[in-house]
């Protein structure tokens, strides 16, 4: 259900500022939106944004240093107070990693260089002189570089003016070419037609050889104190994940409130804070206000005509964590209507007809049950894991109903003769489940557009309750109705005639009123007749439905391929290849059903939301509300328990 | 020798059903894997998300095998068949086309549509439902294909 939201304006002391925000934020009520100038908060909030930098950045260093948290081990809990003490010690650990890390790249950098210079050097190990030194002769101009060695013999016709001298062997040839200072400019031309490279010896005293040595020892020295840098890291690393965890979350809350903060309008004596607030948490908020101060001003009223509140959805049990499946779609328009407590029953339904196996059912049950109670999820994936549970169940009863478990017959495993089915079996009577789905979907699109018809009466525009939906739900069920006496025998004929007579009304609404708001009575017809021809529209809509019956003989089938295929595993007549194969055949029946049950829940899943949204939702809902944003805890790694416990969220 | 021309085709049918939406998948797969890879280099962190978009276009290949396992049981060529009738392998034949063109045509569609999902998943993590729910329209349409092939093949007398 959408839960209406007050507009709420409080004036109070600025001396109680932060206690009232931190009292707020413990109610997780309320919305604070901007009340327009800018304050001189910005630098708290940099300051806190800041921090929670840090910390980020300390948390990604520490992590690899950290045991990782088991999949089902559950997410700790803490107060929201308790959180707060872990700041001082995790900021101060940031710092001092910080440090570390920066150290520890400078370090890493610095081998890199060396590494690299060593390489170029290299080739010239065997250079006998000074590398600074050896051009300082006012007559001779020297070219060093690298020379393709094809290219070497080339030189040799430089003998006349110039000298040269190769340094090692292979494909490029590290070599000095010397020549009179007047010869100069011709042997560089020359040397340019080749494939030549200049090469400049880096700013070091000493031969080449001496040069790595140093080098090499410099890097000696620098490898230590990284291991030592390492070392330090992880020794101060370890075992400090859930403080720095707590103190990111601590950070995180501040931040929100620091946040909120520069929302505020300032006098000098106090402040003012706008906000919305569901009206059922007034009495809350008010409460925690009241307990930190008796002077204040609060008030709350109704949204006005400009003003759009964030759309807040409230449920029962069932349905809340369906509420994840339409948020995948859009949240409701907060003057629509919450969809997700008519889908949600239809989802499980649906999901289970998919799925259908009453063996996977069990096990996606048993499965996310498990996940439920221990790793104790909520948001997203501990909504999902509620939908999945359900859908397991309604797997489970549509596995009986159609008579498979794990992909095999309930007739060959309990020993009976034609009990299961209990209602339809898809593989012998592939139409009467495709009948069955089609009639599902007409229900269910039936459904959406009586919930669309009720919309419209509470807004008061019966016409359009009337014209536009009443009369598509006559032409659906009264072609429905026409089809029946030519498919079922005993059904006299004028039952026939009673349907064709509902559509033809029907029609003759939508062509007579679509167009209502249209003087011409031409210009209305044509209104009328492309609404008519929506008929197509709903046709596919129900045709989709056929998914259903597609996506449940494909688990079907797939677990029973699986099935012969470890029977052909465990069929050898060979005493000892038997044995084999049996080991074999129970290891892989577990993997493959895994695997089917697996890529089968994904499909259901994605399937059965597609039906939800295109052809329910298609009908009546009106997305695109703003997801309300209360000044909260939106922590990452530890859940904040209420103070009181109170039971909320 | 004489040549059992049912059987022989519905060989054929079996082959052409689990080759065409294999290959499809195969290269849908292909197509999201790369793009996963890459977004993966960049956070680890997104692995399990493009690792469940890239599994998507995959579904194609299990629909082929499934009808090519339904044709080979129905035909006998899975041991102890008795010969068939050219006209009931030639209408398995012909049963296998619809997954076998739906599924090689939709799973590479639905590559293509998985690459960009797994793009969005890069840019904007939490809109991963999204990203699969826009992957999984294409696959509507393998799933009408599976349907037909199935009831076509269910529908052969033999």
């Amino acid at each position: 259900m959408i839960v209406s939201m007050k507009r709420m304006t409080l004036v109070a002391h600025k001396a109680d500022e932060a206690a009232i925000l931190n009292a707020l934020q413990s109610t997780r009520s309320v919305e604070v939106i901007a009340s327009g100038d800018e304050g001189d908060t910005h630098t708290a909030l940099e300051r806190a944004d800041a921090r929670l930098q840090a910390l980020g950045d300390a948390l990604g260093t520490i992590r690899p240093y950290s045991q990782k948290r088991g999949m089902l081990d559950a997410v700790p809990e803490a107060k929201a107070t308790e959180l707060a003490g872990s700041l001082p010690e995790a900021v101060a650990l940031s710092e001092k990693l910080g440090v570390l890390v920066r150290e520890l790249s400078t370090t890493k950098a610095e081998i890199e260089k060396n590494a690299e210079l060593i390489d170029s050097l290299r080739p010239w190990a065997a250079f006998p002189a000074d590398m600074q030194t050896y051009q300082s002769s006012k007559r001779v101009k020297y070219y060093t570089g690298l020379i393709a060695a094809a290219d070497v013999e080339k030189l040799g016709s430089l003998e006349a003016t110039a000298e040269y001298q190769l340094f090692n062997e292979g494909l490029t040839r590290t070599c000095v070419v010397a020549c009179p200072l007047e010869e100069a400019k011709s042997v560089a031309n020359y040397l340019k037609a080749l494939e030549w490279t200049d090469y400049v010896f880096p700013k070091m005293g000493g031969t080449p050889a001496e040069a790595m040595e140093e080098l090499s020892e410099k890097n000696r020295m620098l490898n230590a104190k990284k291991v030592e840098l390492e070392t330090e890291l992880s020794d101060s690393s370890s075992g400090k994940r859930e403080l720095v965890e707590k103190a990111y979350d601590a950070a995180a809350i501040e931040r929100d409130r620091a946040f909120a903060a520069t929302e505020l309008i300032r006098t000098s004596a106090t402040f003012q804070l706008e906000g919305w607030v569901p009206e059922d948490r007034v009495k809350q908020v008010e409460q925690a206000i009241r307990s930190v101060t008796d002077a204040f001003y609060l008030d709350v009223r109704d949204h006005e005509e400009d003003e759009i509140p964030p759309s807040f959805v409230e449920n029962r049990p069932f349905a809340t964590p369906f509420e994840q499946v339409t948020n995948l779609y859009s949240r409701p328009d907060p003057n629509g209507i919450d969809a997700t407590p008519y889908m949600a029953p239809f989802y499980v339904l649906l999901f289970g007809m998919m799925l259908s196996d009453t063996g996977y059912g069990i096990v996606l049950s048993v499965l996310t049950a498990l996940f439920i109670k221990f790793k104790k999820p909520t948001g997203m994936s501990g909504g999902f894991a509620r939908v999945l549970f359900w859908g397991g169940l309604s797997t489970a009863v549509w596995g009986v109903l159609v008579g498979t478990f794990f992909g095999m017959d309930f007739d060959t495993l309990l020993g009976t003769t034609n009990m299961f089915p209990l209602f339809v079996d898809p593989m012998s009577n592939p139409i009467g489940m495709l009948i069955l789905c089609f009639g599902l979907g007409v229900l269910h699109i039936l459904f959406g557009i009586v919930l669309k018809m009720k919309l419209s009466f509470s807004r008061g525009d019966w016409q359009s309750a009337i014209f536009d939906s009443f009369s598509w739900i006559l032409i659906i069920l009264g072609l429905i109705v026409y089809a029946v006496p030519t498919s079922v025998q005993g059904i006299p004929a004028f039952v026939g005639t009673v349907g064709l007579g509902m559509a033809g009304l029907g029609a003759l609404m939508i062509l007579l009123f679509k167009g209502r708001e249209k003087k011409n009575p031409f210009a209305r017809t044509i209104s009328g007749l492309g609404e008519l021809y929506q008929v197509t529209g709903y046709l596919s809509d129900i045709l989709s439905y056929a998914r259903l019956f597609a996506l449940g003989i494909a688990t079907g089938v797939i677990a029973s391929v699986f099935n012969e295929l470890c029977k052909m595993l465990m069929g050898s007549p060979i005493l000892v290849l038997r044995i084999l194969g049996i080991i074999v055949a129970c290891g892989l029946l577990v993997a493959l059903h895994g695997f089917n049950i697996a890529i089968n829940t994904l499909g259901a899943f994605v399937h059965c939301a597609r039906l939800q949204y295109v052809e329910f939702y298609g009908k009546f809902y009106e997305p695109g509300g703003r997801a309300f944003r209360p000044l909260g805890y939106r922590t990452k790694h530890i859940r904040i328990l209420d103070e009181a416990s109170s039971g909320q969220n | 020798m004489q040549l059992e021309w049912g059987t022989i085709f519905a060989a054929a049918g079996a082959a052409m059903a689990a080759v065409m939406a294999g290959v499809g998948s195969a290269i849908g797969v292909g197509l999201a894997g790369q793009a996963g890879a890459g977004v993966v280099s960049e956070d680890p962190d997104r692995f399990g998300s493009c690792l469940l978009l890239q599994l998507l276009p995959g579904t194609q290949g299990i629909y082929g095998l499934l009808i090519a396992f339904v044709i080979a049981t129905k035909a006998g060529l899975l041991g102890g068949g008795s010969a068939l009738s050219a006209t009931a392998g030639l209408s398995l034949f012909l049963a296998a086309i619809p997954i076998a063109f739906g599924g090689l045509l939709s799973a590479i569609a639905q590559g293509k549509v998985a690459v960009s999902g797994i793009n969005l998943v890069a840019k904007k993590p939490e809109e991963q439902g999204k990203a699969m729910l826009m992957t999984v329209m294409v696959e509507t349409y393998a799933v009408l294909s599976l349907l037909i092939s199935f009831l076509l093949v269910n529908g052969v007398q033999v």
